[in-house]
């Protein structure tokens, strides 16, 4: 390559690769259409794993079991909304539990219906590129329950409400199962 | 100590809304030039840098790798700054060099300085949109032939050949200045 074609070349890139500075109210911009999104979700009581869901699109055969941890998120809401009493019959219901959590290298749920994890009773969930899901049968009513990630990290779930009083001093969630109708 | 990008991914999808302020500080920059570049003025530019932030928020549970988050990123960038193009061609307007890239240059000899930009500007404007993307990925944001295709989704001699074919023209044109 003759120099002064190289030289050129140089002096292009050089120039191209000048800082390119946006004003910070950009920022703002940005933020502003982030947190409308975040709100909508909540609303909506899927925050957290709507994204899931869409990524689940790719593997068929995690998406019917995904899509039925949303419907699960969504019975919750319509028995909330009922106000139905909170009663523990005996029978149980299938509940998949879903936790977004990419960097995680173990998670696992615990709640008062399997003791709090108390003598290896955790349920523990399998990870699916990021996202971790088990289900397990819980009997009908009103539970409390939380992750706990890499064994120790203890949080509530973001796609379902805070429970009143965290247990333990430990963030956990509520999560009202009703009998099937079926 | 600055959190890594895995962190404040955990963090977002965890509710930590403003946590994801903090990622759009550290790539706005960066990826703007590569937007202005793209698509020749700041406006479109910074829309389309907003859309890529936005969209990389509503879908950032699909991000597989969060200690990599820029180069997600960056490829919805990529895939936003093509759909941008190809709505710009449709709307029939042409590329425009943008002033305000051009002032955040150094001022050693203003008028050649800003004559050599603007003629770089519009140099690579003359570029089709498939060589400018090919180029700019090469040489501005120094990427390998694989990560640009996997940035892109065209082959690595497809992509050769985009940046060989850019490089000539560029050369042609600017030479065309100098001999002006």
């Amino acid at each position: 390559m003759p120099e002064w074609q190289r030289s050129t070349l140089e002096l292009i890139v050089e120039e191209l690769r000048r800082p390119v500075k946006i004003d910070e109210s950009f920022d703002r911009r940005v933020m502003v259409h982030v947190r409308r999104t975040y709100a909508r979700r909540r609303r909506r009581g899927i925050a957290g794993v709507l994204g899931a869901a869409s990524r689940i699109t790719h593997h068929p055969a995690w998406a019917a079991a995904l899509a039925a941890g949303i419907v699960a998120i969504a019975a919750m809401g319509v028995a909330r909304s009922r106000q139905r009493p909170a009663t523990a019959a005996g029978s149980h219901e299938p509940v998949q539990f879903v936790l977004v959590a990419p960097t995680a290298r173990s998670v696992a749920v615990v709640g008062d219906f399997n003791d709090w994890g108390l003598n290896d009773s955790a349920l523990i969930a399998t990870n699916h590129e990021g996202v971790w899901s088990v289900t397990a049968p819980v009997p009908t009513g009103v539970h409390r329950y939380a992750y706990v990630v890499n064994g120790k990290d203890w949080v509530a779930d973001p796609s379902a409400p805070r429970s009143a009083g965290d247990d333990f001093g430990m963030p956990s969630s509520v999560l009202v199962v009703e009998e099937s109708t079926k | 100590m600055e959190s890594s990008d895995a962190d404040l991914v955990t963090r977002v999808l965890h509710g930590e809304v403003n946590a994801y302020g903090a990622l759009v500080s550290r790539y706005r920059d960066r990826y703007a030039r590569y937007a202005v570049h793209m698509l020749g003025n700041r406006e479109d530019a910074e829309e389309a840098l907003q859309d890529a932030f936005t969209r990389a928020y509503r879908s950032l549970a699909r991000c597989e790798e969060p200690e990599r988050f820029g180069a997600w990123l960056f490829r919805i960038l990529v895939n936003r700054c093509r759909t941008s193009g190809a709505r710009r061609v449709r709307r029939g307007q042409t590329f425009v060099h943008d002033e305000g890239a051009l002032m955040n240059a150094s001022q050693e000899h203003p008028a050649e300085q800003t004559m050599w930009r603007e003629e770089i500007e519009r140099a690579v404007g003359e570029l089709s949109p498939d060589q400018r993307e090919a180029f700019l990925l090469k040489y501005v944001e120094d990427l390998g032939y694989d990560e640009m295709s996997e940035i892109t989704g065209v082959g690595v001699s497809a992509l050769k050949m985009r940046v060989m074919r850019a490089c000539d023209r560029l050369r042609t044109l600017l030479r065309e200045v100098h001999s002006a």
